[in-house]
């Protein structure tokens, strides 16, 4: 199966075997040109002819992208192309608007579940793969409990068990440190960086297979943002990353592979460093330097 | 199919930076392009003024190269440049130094000139002058030509002047025999021949800075990075 993307160079990404039932999990792989190595990855999520509509308005167009499994890729794209519809249909946030549907499929692997199945529940969906939003909404709870909170939905009772996952969880988020000690303190009484921190490490505690980030770091100052990028860096070693950013610079600093979107349409797909580098496409190009409107 | 790499940036301040960035680079080619074609005059001449111009000038290529140098990298840091715009802008380092070290070269011949024209003998020369003169309108002519290309964006161009290497390295290496035939009869001038050999060996050089900067202007409108491949021929 022909998995590229948009591309006319030669199939410079193809991936094989997605969505066949019982089959491995599928893998990427970029092919070589004179100054890059070829690397092959697992497919974690393959999206095969994605659309989406709203009522009548066709929001998606035949997306096809494989999503690499424990990378990070980033979604680019001016305001209005789809990239936030495309994340969201991830996590089936778009099951709460009414007069919407999908249509091609999002396979999970290593399980092949179809993320947008008619049959897939959504709360599931959402249990494997953790959202965080560009506004940090901590519950207002204490900063224990808006950890707790997922674990605890998950049927986790036991205080001790509870109180070492809450940790692992702030760990992973790099936030421990800074809130060990007043774990009981409402998390409203954080900063803003702390705070989005605390939502990636509520998003953490249930171990998800894909965290999405919907402009993540657009409500916080050049260090909170710096140290929630260096956070994604080091997430890529237990998870799956995509994130929409309009920040073109945060795209290029933290995403493994970047995918320019426009008007529902991908245009292109790449490794990062190909996309700022040297694009394929005069539309791409075009976006990224500035030369758009 | 590439974009314009000046034009078109929705801040146009952008746009203003990168065309100053490419006139400043154009205007230093073509002092080197000058200092080039004088030189090799002041040599073929034994005229002292003019090699007097071409070394007084050489402070002048200097100071361009720093100018230029500091403006892509402020460029860089002031307006985080990606793609063709990156590609221009780290191009445009790289040709600086191409330009300053065939400013070199030229210097070097001035000085030879100089020597020529307070009465050292001017046999190695005259035996080699043809050689010289052909040398110099062929390493002129490319180095117009890829500062051409740079300004025009034009990669064709590029590629013309990448091809002419090879005929200049031939010139070289025929200007070589020449004057190694007239090492073995008469061996009063060897000093003055040697000194001859590095005017033909600074003209041959500054065909490959040109080469060079076709090779920048190349990876700029494609991304390709021809450094060190294999050379084509004409």
């Amino acid at each position: 199966m022909e998995a590229t993307v948009a591309n006319d160079e030669a199939a410079r990404n193809t991936h094989t075997g997605a969505g066949q039932a019982g089959s491995a999990t599928p893998r990427v792989s970029i092919a070589v040109d004179d100054t890059r190595r070829s690397r092959t990855l697992n497919v974690k999520a393959a999206v095969d002819n994605l659309s989406f509509y709203y009522g009548q308005h066709r929001a998606l167009k035949n997306l096809t992208i494989p999503i690499a499994e424990r990378q990070v890729t980033a979604l680019i794209g001016p305001s209005g192309c789809g990239k936030s519809t495309f994340l969201r249909c991830f996590n089936r946030m778009h099951d709460l608007q009414p007069d919407t549907r999908y249509e091609g499929s999002i396979t999970l692997h290593p399980d092949n579940l179809n993320l947008i199945g008619a049959g897939v529940d959504p709360i599931e969906v959402r249990m494997r793969i953790g959202m965080v939003f560009q506004k940090p909404n901590p519950f207002p709870k204490s900063v224990f409990e808006n950890v707790a909170y997922g674990l605890r939905l998950r049927g986790l009772r036991n205080r001790a068990a509870l109180a070492e996952e809450v940790e692992k969880a702030l760990r992973g988020s790099a936030l421990w440190d800074e809130v060990k000690d007043r774990l009981q303190d409402s998390a409203l009484a954080l900063s803003g960086g702390q705070m989005q921190r605390l939502c990636i490490a509520r998003a953490l505690a249930t171990t998800p297979e894909i965290l999405l980030f919907d402009e993540p770091t657009s409500a916080l100052d050049p260090i909170a943002t710096a140290k929630i990028e260096e956070l994604i860096s080091t997430l890529r070693d237990q998870v799956t990353v995509l994130i929409v950013t309009h920040n073109m610079q945060q795209a290029a600093r933290v995403s493994d592979y970047t995918a320019f979107m426009y008007l529902g349409e991908l245009i292109e797909f790449d490794e990062a460093a190909k996309i700022f580098t040297n694009p394929a496409k005069k539309a791409t190009e075009d976006y990224i330097t500035g030369r758009y409107g | 199919m590439q974009s314009d790499p000046m034009e078109g940036h929705t801040a146009k301040a952008f746009d203003g930076a990168l065309t100053q960035l490419r006139l400043h680079t154009v205007g230093m080619g073509g002092l080197v392009i000058d200092q080039v074609s004088t030189a090799v005059r002041a040599l073929l001449d034994a005229d002292a003024s003019l090699a007097q111009t071409v070394l007084s000038r050489e402070l002048q290529v200097n100071e361009m190269e720093r100018a230029v140098d500091r403006e892509a990298f402020e460029l860089i840091a002031l307006h985080q440049p990606v793609a063709g715009d990156l590609r221009m802008a780290t191009a445009v380092s790289r040709i600086t130094v191409e330009l300053e070290r065939a400013g070199d070269e030229s210097k070097k011949i001035a000085r030879f000139a100089s020597r020529m024209a307070s009465g050292e003998p001017q046999g190695p020369v005259r035996a080699v002058a043809r050689y010289l003169q052909h040398m110099a309108e062929l390493t002129s002519g490319m180095l117009r030509d890829a500062v051409r290309a740079l300004d025009e964006s034009d990669s064709d161009l590029a590629d013309q002047v990448r091809a002419r290497d090879s005929e200049l390295d031939a010139e070289f290496a025929a200007a070589l025999r020449q004057l190694l035939t007239l090492a073995m009869q008469d061996q009063r001038y060897l000093g003055v021949t040697i000194d001859t050999v590095f005017a033909l060996k600074g003209l041959e050089r500054i065909g490959d800075h040109a080469k060079n900067i076709a090779e920048q202007v190349v990876f700029v409108a494609s991304g390709r990075d021809l450094r060190h491949s294999k050379k084509i021929s004409a």
